[in-house]
């Protein structure tokens, strides 16, 4: 019991620390980028002004003054609103921006406009990325066995035989990833963004669940939008929760690939798992290192899983 | 060593095999989302044109119909008085406010700068589709372009299903094919018996990365540099962004319509985005396998002397990702 206990602080442990390195980032962000997002929307007022000013418009003022607007616009910077708007970096802001740094989701609808802001994210996301794919490693380690390992030979031991629970789970595991991580979502952006549909939802909810991240729909943008700071911090929950999923739903994919025996016939590592003896037999000695660390070095999974294992 | 040996010319076919599967894959979404979204985004174009050509006539300065308005200013500054006028040029201005925003409006979804007059396909040209589905097989989703259509989105969503684990697959076979072949060259060197053979490793092992570096950072850094007209700061922040598959989208190669690129860059760009995206996960891996490694090595400095030799004989260090596939080679050799 102690060592499983002491694996549950662990993990706790690495949480904690990954919320305190993403405040730290949206803090340091927040400091760098907001004078230059100031000073971009002064320029921005001013060249809109200084065109309006005149009664008649050249084809080239009109076109530098496109340009700009546009270039600022992709950086999150608009003046299309007659009133002012709230800053593209204050503290949950950049804390989001962070989170998409750090999850490689990087949607892209404001991005560090000096170059100490680009600079940081580099160093940022170097140290940002690894750890972050450590902790969700970690938290799927934690549920691999409740969620995968456990159902799968209770259906084992009612008598289907491994291929069948193997793709019986698999099936479980993926209609109840479905709902509860795009339609249930989906549904709830499309009520809370209006602009939305519900297909925009779950075409943004699987775009960010994949990290691909293009940025043409991000929550939390709309302009009046009500309690922004709350909405934000629990789309990075739901981002956190539901990229878990998406690792747990690939090893339990790998899994059964391994079962059916795709893996060998595309020679890809087979899947290395706990068995679940191991998290019953908490007393072990103490030259042995597995149960004290949540990561075992064989079923890790690797950076951006690319190196599936 | 055999130069067969060296350069695992066994599992080369499979991989041109896998390499080809994956380039037919993003080459057909790509004409696929040219045809989605060709004629939506061409639409959009031809409508943002036709909207800032309005916001200009109105408004020119050589416009007969704005030289009547400042006429006609001039003689009502007599008659009326200073509130009227004012009340005027501020009606003016926000009608030309409403036409800017709606022509800055069309612009930004269209995604286009203005610079020139395209008359041709607009921006879902068939290369930068073919340049959008390898981001979003690879996930680096830079989202400069994005589809517009429902057709489009629902497509997309399919191709990434079904384009993700297959890069996945590939670039992992890649990736360890790369690593097989340093460790065939650190066992080459170490045959030679130059030195002890960790120093062997590490010497190895810094010299790949040297070179990594330079291969996928240094070398695009000055490419990027010369070829798209960015600092070296924003070029090598848009080789980092690209390679950690973050891929925000403020800088993007091959997409600035005004350049005129030459006819190797989109390869050149393509296999260096494929290539770079292998060994920065093989460098990843291989930083958290030293950690561990490291971890295992304090652990067994501090349980001193208690079962140590068992668990390094064991390997249990060694992460078999990293580990080139011993056991695949196996069956290989047998064939």
């Amino acid at each position: 019991m102690r060592s499983a206990g002491r694996s549950w602080v662990l993990l706790a442990g690495f949480i904690v620390f990954y919320i305190i390195y993403l405040l730290f980032g949206g803090l340091v962000f927040s400091t760098i980028e907001r004078p230059e997002e100031e000073r971009l929307r002064h320029e921005l007022a001013s060249l809109k002004e200084d065109f309006l000013n005149r009664s008649c418009s050249s084809a080239a003022a009109l076109d530098l003054l496109l340009l700009r607007v546009l270039q600022a616009h992709r950086s999150g910077v608009s003046v299309l609103q007659n009133t002012s708007q709230p800053s593209n970096w204050d503290l949950t802001s950049s804390m989001f921006y962070a989170n998409t740094l750090v999850t490689t989701v990087g949607y892209g609808h404001s991005t560090p406009l000096s170059d100490l802001g680009k600079a940081f994210s580099i160093v940022y996301a170097l140290l940002g990325v690894p750890f972050t794919m450590l902790v969700l490693t970690a938290c799927v380690q934690k549920l691999l066995f409740p969620l995968v390992v456990g159902p799968v030979g209770l259906l084992h031991r009612y008598g289907l035989e491994p291929r069948a629970a193997c793709a019986l789970h698999l099936l479980l595991l993926l209609l109840l990833l479905v709902l509860c991580f795009f339609v249930a979502p989906a549904a709830l952006f499309s009520w809370l963004e209006g602009t939305w549909s519900f297909l925009d939802g779950i075409y943004f909810c699987f775009i960010s669940l994949c990290t691909i991240g293009l940025g043409d729909y991000v929550p939390a943008l709309q302009p009046g939008q009500k309690n922004k700071p709350l909405y934000q911090v629990s789309v990075m929950v739901y981002l956190f929760l539901g990229l878990m999923v998406m690792f747990l739903l690939l090893r339990a994919v790998h899994k059964m690939a391994d079962v059916h025996g795709l893996t060998r016939l595309l020679q890809l590592p087979r899947c290395e798992e706990a068995s679940p003896e191991d998290d019953h037999h908490p007393i072990r000695e103490p030259g042995d290192k597995s149960p004290t660390q949540p990561l075992q070095p064989a079923s890790q999974t690797t950076y951006n899983t690319i190196n599936k294992g | 060593m055999e130069f067969k040996e060296l350069f695992n010319l066994a599992r080369v076919p499979s991989i041109l095999l896998l390499g080809a599967v994956y380039v037919a894959y993003v080459l057909i979404g790509g004409v696929i989302f040219w045809q989605l979204e060709g004629p939506l985004g061409k639409r959009d174009f031809i409508h943002m044109i036709k909207q800032r050509d309005s916001l200009l006539h109105k408004y020119t300065c050589l416009n007969p119909e704005s030289l009547y308005e400042v006429a006609t200013v001039r003689h009502n500054c007599d008659t009326r008085n200073a509130l009227t006028l004012e009340v005027d040029k501020l009606e003016n201005k926000i009608q030309q406010f409403a036409l800017l925003r709606q022509v800055i409006q069309d612009a930004s979804k269209a995604g286009l700068t203005l610079q020139n007059n395209h008359t041709t396909d607009g921006f879902w040209k068939f290369t930068s589709s073919a340049v959008f589905a390898a981001t979003v097989v690879t996930t680096i989703g830079y989202g400069n372009i994005s589809p517009q259509s429902t057709g489009g989105q629902i497509f997309c969503v399919f191709f990434a299903l079904f384009g993700i684990p297959l890069n996945i697959v590939v670039l992992n076979r890649v990736g360890k094919y790369m690593l097989a072949f340093e460790r065939n060259i650190s066992d080459f060197l170490e045959s030679k018996k130059i030195g002890k053979k960790i120093w062997m490793r590490f010497f190895v092992h810094l010299i790949s990365y040297l070179t990594g570096m330079v291969l996928f950072f240094v070398v695009p850094m000055l490419v990027f540099q010369t070829q798209e007209g960015w600092t070296y700061s924003e070029a090598l922040y848009y080789c980092f962004i690209s390679l950690s598959t973050i891929g925000f989208g403020d800088f993007v190669a091959y997409s600035n319509p005004d350049i005129y690129y030459p006819d190797w860059y989109s390869i050149l760009t393509a296999c260096w985005i494929f290539f770079g995206l292998a060994w920065l996960a093989q460098v990843i891996n291989h930083s958290i396998d030293i950690v561990e490694r490291l971890n295992n090595y304090l652990k067994n400095k501090i349980f001193r002397g208690k079962k140590t030799e068992e668990e390094t004989a064991s390997g249990a260090g060694d992460n078999p990702e990293t580990q080139v596939e011993e056991e695949d080679d196996r069956p290989s050799e047998h064939k």
